[in-house]
């Protein structure tokens, strides 16, 4: 590009669909998310040509962060072939030209909405989550000013009552997804929309994860080696979803985040990159 | 030795120059209760005032127990550890740390305490003087005994019993570890007579414990019985103070 | 004499142009109970909760005895002074539904309090909140019933439990058992009177009725129009009332 061509406003730059104003300011909240391990950071969420609620959210993290040598894998409830996946993926490759993948080895950012990959990720890996509801206290309060004096003082009791009222009435923790956890002891996060399996991948991770919340515009992160734990009373332990018995239909596999197909009065592996390599003994 | 001669002359309390007058504001009305009244008692005497209804009696020893503000004049307590204070100006705090620890008070009615047992009740007075609880129930379960109610009643709550059960347990909460001065309003007045016997012994043994008390009684009987001086009040004044058989005589005549 | 726990001194409060109270001060002693008496617009509760934080003295001091010496209320962040409401100050309310979440269960809003403290043991707070509410007299099998489905005087019970959970130094109370059936109010009186005996708590009870300040105090304080027009022994502001407001008031209350 020429000095003329950047001087000359008729003249856009089109590189992943955002124009560069607007990627800044994506990026300093990310910064700001990275600095501040679990804090929500509000951003001012674009217009995108996806539907508020269809990851517009993390499409925009994805896409403030994403370089031309980038390799892109996204998931919708572990599967690349998910609708929504397959429409934010094309979206993605056509504004970037970046290569794509389904092998979560490969890519250097996944997409996801539900998941994290079985597969371990590295520190050349960026994890983007797709955030429905970023606010991990509207269960519990409804006005928006407390909710931010409970964040700011640290003031998190209403969390742990309605944690033991789910003991008392339910004898077990029954939230599944979108299991709050303190991250570096100070702020409590919601881990929405991923399961309870995944948790214990957010402790101390090699990798960094961003969260984007496009429709209630936030972005909050949890940066490397920061100490992730799922909000659980000492003597209740924290329990991820297991049916025992029950192994993967395809594969074959009992240790992975396995999901019911009543049809087939059985389990088959929710991460469908993972359940085919380990059917080509490629893990 | 020495200390213990000073300190039985020095009286317990001494009342000087005590007036109180009420104005109550509503009828623009005035009255003048005490004029100027002076007594001492001493540790181990009994006083006892005498005088008809209206002459001051209880308005002096509610002055004394400060729950009539004297209007003027003092009412020095010389405190167990020595030091005197002046009870008609000292402080609504300090007061009040020295009744709970000093001072006993037995009017003629018990202050109801709903759902607490007999043997709570006194208890609890001795545990506001600053008494373990064990040791406290201890000294309850004596003084209900000596003021004869029986122990069938210790588990039941006073509101229910008698005026002259309720006048014996008040007593015997009012005299649980010895306070250093005893003020006694009327505390045998709906007694038989041998439930009013057994308290009076107890209120005798009290005294000779060194206990300073001042006491109104309905009936002469129990100041001849008790009093080791009697003070004769008329109109808010002391008109007669000295030995009991003198001073009743006068009054007589 | 003993060692002051709560101090209150030229405590005033404007709204505007009008006054709510003004030079309120008393000393209450450690373990001492304090009443603060008046009728409805006197101000006392108005005082009452700007020593709890909850309204803004607009000048006065508010010094309350703590480890490592006093502190003035009024001149601490919002945030310090919440700090201090989850173990030092409690308040209970007229209005249990102020001090407690009715959607929640009786256990859990005691739970609240001792999450709030730092308690993470599921078990070590069940039985601290079965201890507690046994101790109010709440029946334990109502213990994981929501407190929505709780009588008043019920809810007053649990109230209490959660405010004394964590051992507070000061408890304020701010008419206790105003709005209760006359037999549940007397059983409420008795349990907070006996929760003042046992725990050594300073408190300060503000109260319309003067059988309610007689039955928890040694000394009180009488309001009106916003100004404390008597102090006293309690027994004394009750037979030998000076002020002619205070006179009129014990003769109300006696007729």
């Amino acid at each position: 590009m020429t000095i003329a061509e950047l001087v000359d406003s008729s003249v856009t730059v089109e590189f992943a669909h955002l124009d560069e104003q607007s990627k800044r300011v994506i990026r300093r909240a990310i910064l700001t998310a990275v600095a501040v391990p679990g804090y929500q950071v509000p951003f001012a969420s674009q217009e995108m040509p996806v539907a508020r609620g269809w990851g517009s959210g993390g499409l925009q993290v994805t896409l403030a962060a994403i370089g031309p040598n980038d390799v892109i894998k996204v998931i919708d409830q572990g599967d690349d072939d998910g609708i929504n996946a397959a429409n934010l993926r094309r979206l993605i490759v056509a504004t970037t030209d970046v290569e794509e993948t389904t092998d979560a080895r490969e890519a250097t950012i996944i997409q996801s909405r539900h998941r994290i990959p079985e597969e371990p990720l590295t520190s050349a890996q960026l994890l983007v989550l797709q955030v429905p509801v970023p606010e991990v206290l509207r269960g519990v309060e409804r006005d928006m000013n407390e909710m931010r004096r409970m964040h700011a003082e640290s003031d998190y009791s209403k969390m742990w009552v309605s944690l033991y009222e789910d003991l008392v009435r339910n004898g077990v923790v029954t939230a599944s997804t979108g299991y709050p956890v303190l991250v570096n002891g100070r702020y409590v996060m919601a881990t929405t929309p991923i399961p309870r399996w995944d948790i214990p991948q957010l402790d101390n991770a090699e990798f960094l994860t961003l969260f984007g919340a496009g429709r209630e515009k936030r972005i909050y992160a949890i940066p490397p080696h920061t100490k992730v734990e799922p909000l659980t009373f000492d003597d209740v332990a924290f329990e991820v979803e297991i049916t025992p018995g029950a192994t993967c239909l395809l594969c074959a596999t009992s240790d992975t985040y396995l999901i019911e197909v009543p049809s087939h009065h059985g389990w088959i592996c929710s991460d469908t990159d993972f359940c085919t390599r380990k059917r080509q003994d490629n893990v | 030795m020495e200390q213990s001669n000073l300190s039985s002359r020095e009286p317990v309390l001494e009342v000087r120059d005590l007036r109180k007058d009420f104005t109550i504001h509503v009828i623009g009305r005035h009255v003048e209760a005490l004029n100027g009244v002076n007594l001492t008692v001493g540790a181990g005497e009994h006083v006892a005032l005498i005088g008809q209804s209206g002459a001051g009696k209880s308005t002096l020893l509610r002055c004394v127990w400060r729950s009539y503000r004297p209007t003027s004049g003092h009412v020095w307590l010389r405190q167990r550890d020595g030091a005197q204070i002046d009870l008609a100006t000292a402080d609504d705090r300090e007061v009040a740390d020295i009744r709970r620890q000093q001072i006993g008070y037995v009017g003629q009615f018990l202050r109801a305490e709903p759902r607490r047992s007999v043997l709570e009740v006194v208890a609890r007075a001795g545990i506001r003087r600053g008494a373990h609880e064990d040791d406290a129930t201890d000294q309850a379960v004596t003084a209900l005994r000596e003021v004869a109610i029986g122990e069938d009643l210790w588990g039941t709550s006073p509101v229910v019993l008698s005026g002259g059960e309720q006048q014996r347990i008040n007593l015997a909460a009012g005299t649980l570890y010895p306070p250093h001065l005893l003020l006694l309003d009327e505390p045998v007045a709906s007694l038989d007579a041998g439930n009013r016997q057994r308290v009076l012994e107890r209120i005798g043994h009290l005294a000779r414990d060194g206990v300073a008390v001042l006491s109104v009684f309905h009936d002469l009987e129990a100041v001849r019985q008790l009093a080791t001086r009697v003070v004769a009040l008329c109109d808010g004044n002391v008109v007669a103070d000295g030995a009991p058989n003198e001073v009743l005589e006068l009054v007589a005549s | 004499m003993s060692e002051w726990a709560l101090h209150v001194e030229g405590l005033t409060k404007w709204y505007g142009s009008t006054l709510a109270c003004r030079d309120v001060g008393f000393t209450v002693a450690a373990g001492e109970a304090i009443g603060i008496i008046g009728e409805s617009g006197s101000g006392k509760s108005t005082a009452l909760r700007c020593i709890a934080g909850d309204v803004r003295a607009s000048s006065g001091r508010v010094l309350l005895q703590k480890e490592g010496g006093a502190i003035d209320l009024l001149e601490l962040s919002d945030a310090e002074r919440r700090g201090l409401r989850v173990d030092t100050l409690s308040i209970v309310f007229q209005d249990p539904s102020e001090g407690l979440d009715l959607r929640v269960t009786a256990g859990g809003n005691i739970a609240e309090r001792l999450t709030a403290a730092g308690w993470r043991n599921f078990s070590a707070i069940r039985s601290r909140a079965r201890d507690l509410l046994d101790r109010v007299d709440v029946p334990i099998d109502r213990m994981d019933d929501l407190v929505e489905t709780f009588s008043g005087g019920m809810r007053q019970r649990v109230q209490l439990a959660k405010a004394v959970a964590n051992e507070p130094s000061l408890l304020l109370l701010d008419e206790p058992t105003t709005g209760l059936d006359a037999s549940v109010a007397a059983g409420v009186l008795d349990l907070i009177r006996s929760l003042l005996e046992t725990t050594r708590v300073t408190a300060v009870v503000v109260s319309h009725d003067m059988s309610v300040i007689s039955m928890l105090t040694s000394r009180a304080i009488v309001m009106h129009q916003g100004h404390v027009v008597e102090a006293g022994l309690t027994d004394q502001l009750f037979e030998d009332p000076q002020h002619a407001y205070t006179q009129q008031l014990v003769s109300a209350a006696r007729g």
